[in-house]
């Protein structure tokens, strides 16, 4: 088959509709095999009533779907089948222990995982006889990874995956994830934390109001790559602003004992400014060169609300 | 795997969860227990006018009714209802598994349960209180497989009623415990009274009935016609009702 082939969800003109208040106005995008989509916006933007429309809760108004070569909506065992779903709260049976609760998720599948090795997969392998409401926030979320994981889906729902893990559980997920786009599984991830989506998406997709605001890579995004980049070090003692080296036309703000350029391309700022210090034996203190982050981006594109 | 093997996959997980909870035992196995056990004994033996039980043997078939929808009535209503909110009915909705393998597997295990049930109780009585093995044992099995599916199907139904799970308990016993009030569940109730004509209208007096039929020698087959006619339709209400009404996800998120 063509190339189409590689499209593992394609949405045109999604809209959707509760009451009169049009939560879904005209969405589309479309997420390659292998990719990983962080799907960004505002609570209440309409991001996870298009997540719901794609694993099938919820039917559109409007639109076209398409996952997996499949219409969500009819909510086929098929379909089902090779989509796995991580909701926002751990939802299981609180009396089963963590191997109990993925044994009878693996039953539920043609082609399951080894249990064990799904246990492991997800950092549960010390707590598999444990019951689930002794658990941890941080490994029920892991536990609702290994119930996705099961049934060795080919494509994962991820809503907010790593809220209130530590940091070092975030990257051991972040790993994970890694791995299972390696493997050819492809991944929707809702997410609050932009530097997640720096590091594990493919594709972000920016949410606001019911449409698609800004679409584009983690590096590219709302014209991130031509953003100003902004240069700041401490002023050194004894010297004033108007003694910098800094190109004629550009005006630096004092903040604090603090220098703050911003300029499209500060290679030659940088290159006369280290310049000037190394002669001076003068070491500049604090010195940060910054791009705009994707946290910066997106504050722009949805007006202030992360 | 078919839906069936499905289902019975389900019971087994259903069994763990429910044996491993203490609350869920209480009121279908440790109440009518020791209802039995004190009420009972201090009830004494006296005949009941127009039966052929005795006071103590009469609780004994009347506790396996309250065991019974404290089994189905009770435990799927709340057990439904704290499963919707903590996301457990959603998150099953987006698993291949087929809607009534779901709930077969609960109404499978609710099923051990009412066995489970019977034996004790019916134990009790014979041991205890000389009740004797039912005379009419394909009517008592009838009997209680119609009570099983009434209990189920009003256990769905009232889940629609209900908007959060924390309420589940509160509204789901505020129902039931009038209704097993006035239906003779605790102490027998004459057919002329006024209380009897209002429960009559509710399936638990009719279930109450049926069951005590099954026990009592006489002709026939021993099933009680009209009272499991009653029970059904409560059963079919219930049912569409629930089919219609049902909610798969927590009201508010």
């Amino acid at each position: 088959m063509g190339s189409g082939d590689d499209i593992v969800i394609s949405v045109e003109g999604l809209r959707k509709s509760y009451g009169g208040f049009e939560a879904v106005r005209g969405v589309d995008f479309e997420v390659k095999r292998g990719h990983v989509l962080a799907l960004l916006g505002p609570n209440g933007a309409g991001k996870t009533t298009t997540v719901e429309i794609l694993e099938g809760y919820r039917k559109r108004d409007a639109g076209s779907v398409c996952v997996l070569g499949r219409d969500p909506s009819h909510r086929d065992k098929e379909l089902r089948s090779r989509v796995g779903i991580v909701l926002q709260e751990c939802a299981v049976d609180q009396y089963l222990t963590v191997t109990e609760a993925i044994t009878q998720r693996a039953g539920l599948y043609r082609t399951p995982r080894p249990v064990g090795e799904v246990v492991s997969l997800v950092g549960l392998g010390a707590k598999g006889d444990a019951r689930i409401k002794t658990l941890s926030g941080g490994q029920q979320r892991r536990l609702d990874l290994g119930l996705a994981l099961v049934g060795d889906p080919e494509l994962i729902f991820l809503d907010e995956p790593t809220t209130g893990f530590d940091p070092s559980a975030r990257r051991e997920s972040w790993d994970l994830v890694r791995g299972l786009c390696a493997e050819g599984r492809t991944v929707v991830l809702t997410t609050h934390y932009m530097d997640e989506a720096q590091a594990l998406a493919d594709q972000v997709t920016v949410i606001a109001a019911g449409k698609v605001v800004a679409s584009g890579t983690p590096d590219t995004l709302g014209g991130r790559d031509q953003g100003e980049t902004t240069v700041r070090f401490l002023l050194p003692d004894g010297v004033g602003v108007g003694d910098l080296p800094l190109p004629a036309g550009l005006h630096p703000e004092v903040r604090c004992g603090a220098v703050e350029v911003c300029l499209p391309d500060a290679t030659d700022l940088l290159h006369d400014l280290t310049g000037w210090a190394l002669a001076r034996g003068q070491a500049l203190e604090g010195l940060t060169v910054k791009r705009p982050s994707l946290e910066d981006v997106y504050l722009a594109l949805t007006g202030g609300d992360p | 795997m078919n839906d069936l093997q499905v289902a019975l996959h389900q019971v087994g997980y259903e069994q763990k969860s429910y044996w491993r909870n203490p609350m869920a035992a209480v009121f279908t196995f440790m109440f009518p227990v020791v209802f039995l056990l004190v009420v009972g004994t201090s009830a004494g033996s006296s005949k009941i006018p127009g039966s052929t039980l005795h006071y103590n043997q009469y609780l004994v078939v009347a506790m396996l009714v309250f065991g019974l929808i404290a089994a189905c009535y009770t435990n799927l209503g709340v057990t439904l209802c704290i499963r919707r909110d903590q996301g457990v009915l959603k998150r099953m909705r987006g698993t291949p598994i087929a809607t009534v393998s779901y709930f077969g597997g609960i109404i499978g295990s609710i099923l051990v349960n009412v066995v489970l049930l019977t034996v004790l109780v019916v134990a009790i009585g014979m041991v205890g209180y000389d009740l004797h093995f039912p005379f009419h044992p394909f009517a008592a099995v009838v009997t209680l497989l119609v009570g099983v599916v009434t209990f189920c199907a009003l256990g769905l139904a009232v889940t629609v009623i209900i908007s959060n799970g924390e309420a589940a308990p509160a509204v789901i016993n505020g129902i039931y415990f009038p209704v097993v009030f006035i239906s003779g569940v605790f102490y027998p109730i004459s057919d002329s009274s006024v209380l009897s004509k209002i429960a009559n209208y509710f399936p638990v007096r009719h279930m109450v009935k049926a069951l005590v039929g099954a026990f009592e020698p006489g002709p026939g087959s021993g099933l009680q016609g009209r009272d499991l006619l009653v029970m059904l339709l409560w059963a079919a209400g219930g049912l569409v009702f629930a089919v219609r009404r049902f909610r798969w996800e927590p009201r508010h998120r």
